[in-house]
């Protein structure tokens, strides 16, 4: 009776479900026409105008991109630029994992506290950040006087790829954090338990039940992070020395300098696919956790 | 009698010729009264203190012809090109770098009318078909006093002789090309700038990357401020105006005049804009003495009028660049070999920032 009782209210709600669906899928256009509108004028067009243009300038042809790929330049630096983003990604995972998760395990003022942390760097304008780190990380700075302190000898940080890389990493660390602790919030800490009672040690616990449960923050995060540090400027500008220069600043000196507007949409065309094709390519991984996942 | 009066007649008219030419010749900074009334010009430029004092610099014009002046900015050639490929062009005077006048001069930049702007007071070799000066200054070598006490570099050869003068050194890389960087860069490689070759920028180059791994290219003038206040470089190629700024704030550095690169803004009228004649008779008001006066007291920037002659305190003075001594010591790049190899030599130039 009682089993009954719930498919008939399944059915219902099945019911219910489906034909709002079908009153979605008629609505749905419009309720994403203004955000599609937006997509189509400000990215779309401009992305169809630019790729055309790396076709068409000087002349018709492949020469642009002939160009990219006959100088050696071009080739580091787009190597480089791909390096410095994953080991971007991989330093704010490392700092943004266990941050998430106390965000998750502490009380409401604590989890706003440590929200408010996060966020308030944001809202600070990323030249002034660039310039404080100038000024921690150079030979005389702050952090280097520590070490000189304590009589260790003093590491060469400002334009360094080091450098680069923590100045970017904190830049772009709410990015990873956020998407992490959405989807941590969601994860049940009893499942923890359970593990535990049924013999698991608390690693083993992390590794097989935690961990798979959060990959889709940690997928969502690296991608967010990742792309974002692919087309990052300023910060490689003013940390880093000629041996940091990424893609962003030739194309830049090609678009603004140089009016070669051919060329610097051939590198921008090339950076955008290899960037699909680097993610193709991490999409199966990222898949993997959806079937793990179905213990939720 | 009668070639007397012969005499008289032929000096009343020269007196009348003179008297007409000196009406419709212009002269520096003026401008007549209520000529622009109900006109609009847009004036562009790089922002900040030097566009606040250009504007300061115009006022008298503005107030006299009745002109309506906007600003704005900051100057971006790849703006200009797409004002000028669409036909629509509402940037009347813009402040370019130095090269852009010479690169794109009949496409982007029209060649000026000089029957209408008074270039009799600027300094020789700064005007060309498309362009006049828009203030001058300069890079020029500042060594850190306490690391070179008895020995301090003295030119541009000292700055890349890393053996007789061991230290660090930091390079404008800023992103525009540095002619004259080069030059002398290839001058201290043993080569000669006269029938300058390709080839030579290879040389230059590869005499810059001697300086070694730790060599800075520092990206913005307040990044190479930063260097000299902090002591991070030993020696480094500074725009006079930031090197002054970072005396004023205490940086134990000083200048090494020998062969200080001369460097300018350039004004410049852009093709196609609706009234050439009120553009130009705006350049013709700028390049005047108390325009250049008040530029110079308001950004420090050296005037571009012989004459002119700027209140200002001992440290801006000491780092003025028009001084007849200074003058005598500035070095000009060959704008027209770079000019021709501008795409070869900024590739290569740019290989260099980007580590390779």
């Amino acid at each position: 009776m009682a089993t009954r009782a719930i498919d008939s209210r399944n059915t219902v709600s099945a019911v219910a479900a489906d034909d709002r669906r079908r009153w979605f899928r008629g609505q749905a256009f419009w309720l994403v026409a203004p955000a599609l509108l937006l997509l189509v004028i400000c990215l779309g067009l401009p992305l169809a105008i630019v790729t055309l243009r790396s076709f068409s300038e000087p002349q018709w042809g492949w020469q642009n991109y002939a160009w990219f790929f006959g100088t050696p330049v071009n080739l580091t630096v787009l190597q480089r630029t791909f390096a410095i983003s994953a080991w971007v990604t991989l330093v704010c995972l490392i700092a943004g994992y266990p941050y998430a998760y106390v965000m998750t395990a502490v009380g409401p003022k604590m989890r706003l506290v440590l929200i408010l942390c996060v966020l308030v760097p944001f809202w600070v304008s990323g030249v002034v950040r660039t310039l404080a780190w100038v000024i921690l990380l150079q030979d005389s700075g702050v952090i280097n006087s520590v070490i000189r302190a304590v009589g260790l000898s003093p590491v060469k940080l400002i334009r360094t790829q080091t450098g680069v890389v923590i100045g970017m990493a904190q830049v772009l660390l709410p990015f990873m954090i956020l998407p992490l602790y959405s989807v941590m919030k969601t994860i049940d800490l009893r499942l923890m338990q359970a593990a535990r009672s049924l013999g698991a040690s608390p690693a083993r616990a992390f590794a097989q039940v935690y961990l798979p449960l959060s990959l889709p923050g940690v997928y969502a995060g690296a991608i967010i992070v990742f792309i974002l540090a692919l087309g990052f400027y300023i910060t490689p500008a003013l940390l880093g020395g000629p041996r940091s220069t990424m893609l962003s600043t030739l194309i830049q000196n090609q678009v603004l300098s140089l009016l070669n507007w051919g060329r610097g949409g051939a590198m921008g065309v090339v950076l955008l696919i290899a960037t699909f094709v680097l993610l193709a390519l991490a999409a199966p991984l990222s898949r993997q956790p959806h079937k793990t996942g179905s213990t939720r | 009698m009668k070639t007397k009066i012969g005499q008289v007649a032929a000096l009343g008219l020269l007196m009348i010729t003179t008297a007409a030419l000196a009406q419709s010749k212009p002269v520096a900074g003026e401008v007549a009264e209520g000529s622009l009334k109900g006109k609009t010009l847009t004036f562009v430029s790089y922002g900040g203190i030097y566009q606040d004092g250009q504007i300061a610099a115009l006022k008298e014009f503005v107030d006299k012809s009745g002109v309506t002046l906007l600003s704005d900015g900051p100057t971006e050639i790849s703006k200009l090109k797409a004002q000028v490929e669409s036909g629509n062009v509402t940037w009347d005077v813009v402040d370019t770098g130095d090269f852009p006048p010479y690169v794109y001069c009949g496409k982007l930049f029209q060649k000026l009318d000089f029957s209408k702007i008074d270039t009799s007071n600027i300094p020789e070799g700064q005007i060309s078909e498309c362009s006049v000066p828009a203030m001058n200054y300069g890079v020029v070598l500042m060594y850190n006093t306490e690391k070179y006490k008895d020995n301090p570099p003295k030119s541009w050869r000292d700055f890349f002789d890393i053996e007789k003068f061991p230290g660090s050194r930091a390079l404008d890389g800023s992103g525009d090309l540095s002619g004259g960087m080069i030059e002398q860069a290839l001058l201290a490689a043993g080569g000669s700038v006269e029938n300058m070759t390709v080839a030579d920028i290879d040389k230059a180059i590869e005499k810059v990357k001697s300086l070694g791994p730790d060599t800075i290219f520092w990206k913005t003038g307040a990044d190479s401020q930063q260097l000299a206040e902090s002591g991070e470089a030993d020696m480094i190629a500074m725009w006079t105006g930031r090197a002054m700024t970072a005396v004023k704030n205490g940086a134990k550095y000083t200048p090494a005049w020998q062969d200080w690169l001369v460097v300018m803004d350039q004004m410049t009228v852009p093709m196609g804009v609706k009234d050439p004649d009120a553009a130009h008779a705006l350049i013709n008001a700028y390049v005047g003495k108390s325009a250049q006066e008040t530029l110079a007291k308001t950004t420090s920037y050296t005037p571009i009028h012989k004459d002119a002659k700027p209140e200002v305190d001992e440290v801006t003075a000491a780092f003025m660049t028009n001084t007849p001594d200074k003058l005598k010591l500035g070095y000009q790049q060959n704008i027209k070999f770079w000019v021709e190899n501008f795409e070869v030599a900024n590739e290569k130039w740019n290989a260099l920032m980007a580590g390779n």
